[in-house]
């Protein structure tokens, strides 16, 4: 191991809520995929290790390429491979695949729909390397552009189902990736993986809960402790958070008084955003807040210390969820 | 013309050049002003690349086993789409929408005009990397097609061409062509005046590469070059192609014009001169 690669799964894993899910599952999947079909390449720019995309290369090398410390190349590689035929999917932290390489994945993956997965890691604030490697805006760039699909998964089966379906979909997918010591969400329903399609996880008349990757167990943690203030919340998973399931976003706003959206991202632009403009175009009037980093850039940080210095935790959410509470009170009055 | 036939008659390429050069006046006159200067320049790299070097189907664009071409200076568009349609890839009726309202002939070459635009690289530095990309899948799946870039001089500024040139070495692609159209002009004039960029082949060699250092309009050292290039092993070639804007049209040959006005009076006499 590397000394980058330790220092995420150090940091990484002492976050918010301890590992649960151990082991490469990404890597693992990517190996699965890889042999079940023969088009699919491995990218990766010098972070194969850390990406898990080592094992890819040790059991296919004959479809790994290396392209070293350079994203705006490895991405219009990407293009030309997917142009030939293959299926490439690139792997880096998603700061460098999307504020880095952007005008590379818009000219190059999103224009002309080139077959390409962006595999990211280190969303948001999970890692200890400081503002260069957190990726706050990455789902605002990657949602800005016309044809991308955005796919936060929000634990380990899902996020093996998740590059499963990427692969399977003929078109630019962005998945928002962390290593799998991702809590398992429980669900009432057995859960199925399909993009575009949001998730309940929990059910609930008073407020809803929007959240995606590692914001879903907290937003779980949130709904126990608001259920012990009496306000009863629903929980959604919106792993794709591009295209948005805007018709299970609004049927759940529609009957419920309080809206929440939780991300592990920037409230600008990310799926905070995209439920304010779900919303208010349907003419739902709801009261939403925004749980997300606060227009702000972080720092080097463990996990648990960024989660809670910027408000992304269970807590954060259940007090949004009474100030919406209170606004909601208020317009009533008014 | 077979797929893979290819031209090696001299006099029959620069014909063909210089109907490239025709097309692309008239373009450039039915707009009043173009990248005309570049196109003029470019003609014969082009002539040589469509009509003796690249194998391709007219019949069928999208065949697999055509070589690709990637202009990545793609404000190049006058000189490209001028031999597209020469070459009989597109109708020459068509060439008269260049850069109309819902033409798929847009000033920057767009892949809205269908397989034979293999990208979109109107943002300089991107076409290498797409070919790089084409190229390095070719050498794992064992195909034979070849892949050539067009790249401005102006361009090598980008830092990703070398982040491009770089891979493309340490992949060894042979089956590479990078064709420098060394003009010496960029939107601020004179390339040096922007940044300089001399010993440009050194720089070349210095990534890995085989390297050409050609008249770019000379048909028969152009022809030279892209038979040295293919017999190149193990690396990627390239040819650095010295070119003369506004080749052709004594008017403004030499002129380091980026985007230059053409009055219907310079339209005449140049076409009367290329005639």
């Amino acid at each position: 191991m590397n000394s980058v690669e330790n220092i995420d799964r150090d940091f990484a894993t002492s976050a918010v809520t301890a590992p649960v899910v151990q082991g490469p599952i990404y890597g693992e999947a990517l190996v699965e995929l890889g042999q079940q079909n023969p088009d699919v390449f491995c990218l990766s720019g010098d972070l194969t290790p850390a990406t898990e995309a080592n094992l890819f290369r040790d059991q296919i090398p004959e479809r790994f390429l290396n392209f070293g410390i350079a994203e705006a190349n490895m991405i219009g590689a990407a293009g030309g491979i997917a142009r030939s035929g293959g299926i490439p999917v690139v792997h880096s932290f998603s700061v460098f695949l999307t504020r880095r390489a952007y005008d590379q994945v818009a000219m190059q993956v999103a224009y002309p729909r080139t077959n390409v997965k962006l595999a990211g890691f280190l969303p948001g604030l999970t890692t200890l390397l400081g503002v260069s490697h957190q990726a706050i805006d990455d789902v605002a760039l990657m949602r800005a552009l016309p044809n991308m699909t955005i796919i936060e998964p929000a634990d380990a089966d899902e996020l093996r189902a998740s590059l499963f379906a990427a692969a399977k979909m003929n078109g630019p997918v962005y998945l928002r990736l962390r290593r799998a010591d991702l809590q398992p969400i429980q669900t009432q329903k057995p859960r199925q993986f399909e993009i575009g399609k949001g998730q309940l996880v929990r059910d609930g008349n008073d407020a809803v809960i929007f959240a995606s990757g590692m914001m879903v167990s907290l937003a779980v943690q949130a709904a126990e402790l608001l259920q012990e203030k009496g306000i009863s919340a629903a929980v959604a998973n919106i792993h794709t958070i591009k295209p948005l399931d805007v018709e299970f976003v609004t049927s759940l706003v529609r009957d419920r008084r309080l809206v929440i959206a939780a991300e592990n991202h920037s409230i600008i632009g990310g799926l905070g955003s995209a439920v304010c403009e779900a919303v208010a175009e349907a003419g739902l009037g709801a009261v939403v807040e925004r749980v997300g980093i606060r227009d702000v850039f972080a720092e080097g940080g463990t996990t648990a210390y960024l989660f809670q210095k910027y408000g992304l935790s269970a807590e954060a959410i259940v007090d949004a969820c009474l100030r919406a509470e209170m606004r909601a009170g208020k317009g009533k009055q008014a | 013309m077979s797929s893979a036939g290819r031209l090696h008659n001299v006099a029959d390429i620069q014909r063909y050049a210089r109907d490239i050069r025709l097309e692309v006046v008239r373009m450039i006159a039915l707009q009043g002003q173009g990248y005309v200067a570049q196109g003029l320049g470019a003609a014969d790299l082009f002539a040589a690349i469509y009509f003796a070097e690249m194998r391709l189907d007219p019949a069928d664009p999208s065949w697999q086993g055509r070589d690709r071409f990637f202009l990545s200076t793609a404000h190049n568009s006058a000189a490209f789409h001028a031999t597209l349609a020469v070459r009989g890839l597109i109708e020459r009726s068509a060439l008269e929408t260049y850069c109309k309202d819902g033409s798929t002939l847009e000033i920057n070459v767009s892949e809205r005009l269908g397989p034979l635009v293999e990208s979109t690289s109107g943002s300089l530095g991107q076409g290498m990397s797409v070919a790089v990309g084409t190229a390095v899948y070719a050498k794992r799946r064992g195909l034979s097609h070849r892949c050539y870039v067009m790249l401005g001089d102006g361009e090598m500024q980008e830092g990703q061409v070398w982040e491009a040139a770089m891979s493309a070495a340490n992949y060894k692609l042979d089956n590479l062509c990078v064709v420098v159209d060394l003009n010496h002009m960029q939107v601020e004039g004179h390339t040096d005046n922007a940044m300089k960029m001399a010993p440009v082949a050194d720089k070349w060699r210095a990534f890995g590469w085989s390297v050409l250092e050609i008249d770019g309009h000379s048909i028969p050292e152009i022809l030279g070059a892209f038979e040295a290039a293919r017999s190149v092993k193990d690396k990627p070639a390239v040819i650095i192609a010295r070119t003369v804007p506004g080749k052709g049209v004594s008017a403004i040959e030499g002129q380091l014009s980026h985007f230059m006005r053409m009055s219907p009076e310079l339209a005449e006499s140049a076409l009367r001169e290329l005639a």
